[in-house]
């Protein structure tokens, strides 16, 4: 292992890792510890990916007598599936930190967040409001509104893949390793 | 069923261009990025229409959105076949794993309900002027979907931490948890 870096970082990742949460999240045996919390990250994924994804592709043509519009509706449970991850994510950071904030794909995955939370910003406001409920299938979708499906399907994409590699990609796992 | 799953490691074992791709640098992390994506096809789409059957979304026609099923469907086939890679590449890990046993249940119940759907409910939720409210049953059907599915996650990354050593002087119970000793000429005995 190379020696971390000298910057204040590390001091601050070896505070959170004493922490009794933190230490919680590394040694408990239990279940409901890391493996429940894990697994909860997973369903949010799913949530948030996968209903962004099914409004994508309802844009990009699929299930064309669906109104644009009333794809909305779906919405409410994604952003559940998004806080749910916020919350997971921060309890994760907390049993690693020094692992994920070492690591530059961890700010890539947040990076690709953020981008991916814009472009459902857009869509809802330039598609979905836009289209309303009128049934669909005769009113064409804008060439901007699938260039916007796209950059959806593309950033979830590579949210999921960032945060996959981070499992097997690390510079320093703790603050005194 | 021990027998059967010593034999089922030892097939799957003996299957080496996949395990040979996914010992690379960059095989397995690729596949688990595949596999999730897969996940967030499968139950976005799936998860979707579930949704809809349970209430989200009345003014859309189920028939419409029935449109998307194809898509979760493609999901399950991407998910599948990385999933086969793992399992070629680690069967014991799977094979004597009582999460994956748990997973295979849960995914076999996800499929006996799905085709439950298609020979009772599905005509009469996707007919032309069907009520915007889908009949109670369609309504079991679609929660023990996005139950099970769930489970299937939960169980998916349960995988790790249930990971299986090698067995007791006893042997292997009826499903076997453990890895049992190799036996026979060469073998490392555990």
């Amino acid at each position: 292992m190379t020696p971390p870096p000298p910057h204040g970082l590390i001091a601050w990742t070896a505070w959170i890792e004493s922490t009794a949460f933190s230490i919680w999240m590394r040694e408990s045996p239990s279940v409901f510890a890391f493996p429940i919390i894990l697994s909860f990250h997973t369903i949010g994924m799913g949530l948030v990916a996968g209903i962004n994804g099914a409004v994508a592709l309802r844009i990009l043509g699929i299930g064309p007598s669906v109104p644009v519009g009333e794809m909305k509706r779906f919405l409410p449970i994604m952003w559940f599936g998004f806080w749910l991850n916020a919350v997971s994510g921060v309890a994760l950071l907390i049993g690693y930190p020094t692992k994920a904030l070492t690591n530059p794909l961890f700010y890539l995955k947040l990076g690709l967040v953020a981008a991916a939370l814009v472009v459902v910003g857009l869509v809802n406001r330039e598609v979905l409001d836009r289209y309303g409920d009128r049934p669909s299938a005769a009113i064409p979708v804008s060439v901007r509104a699938k260039q916007l499906a796209v950059a959806a399907l593309v950033f979830w994409a590579g949210v999921i893949t960032a945060g996959r590699l981070l499992a097997y990609t690390y510079r320093h796992l703790m603050a005194d390793m | 069923m021990a027998g059967f799953q010593v034999w089922l490691v030892s097939t799957f074992s003996s299957v080496h261009p996949i395990a040979t791709m996914m010992r690379t640098k960059w095989g397995w992390p690729i596949a688990e990025s595949i596999h999730f994506i897969g996940l967030s096809l499968l139950v976005g789409c799936i998860g979707v229409f579930d949704l809809r059957l349970l209430g989200v979304g009345k003014r859309i026609p189920v028939a419409a959105l029935h449109k998307l099923i194809p898509w979760g469907l493609t999901g399950y086939a991407i998910n599948a076949t990385s999933g086969l890679m793992f399992l070629l590449t680690e069967p014991d890990q799977y094979i004597y794993n009582p999460s994956f046993h748990f997973k295979l249940l849960f995914m076999t119940i996800a499929g006996v309900n799905a085709l439950t759907f298609y020979v009772t409910v599905y005509r009469r939720t996707t007919a032309p002027g069907a009520p915007a409210d889908a009949p109670r049953f369609a309504k079991v059907i679609a929660a023990t979907s996005l139950s099970m599915w769930i489970a299937v996650i939960v169980c998916g990354r349960l995988l790790t931490f249930y990971r299986p050593g090698p067995c007791p002087r006893s042997g292997p119970g009826f499903l076997a948890e453990c890895i049992p000793a190799k036996k026979g000429p060469g073998s490392i005995a555990q």
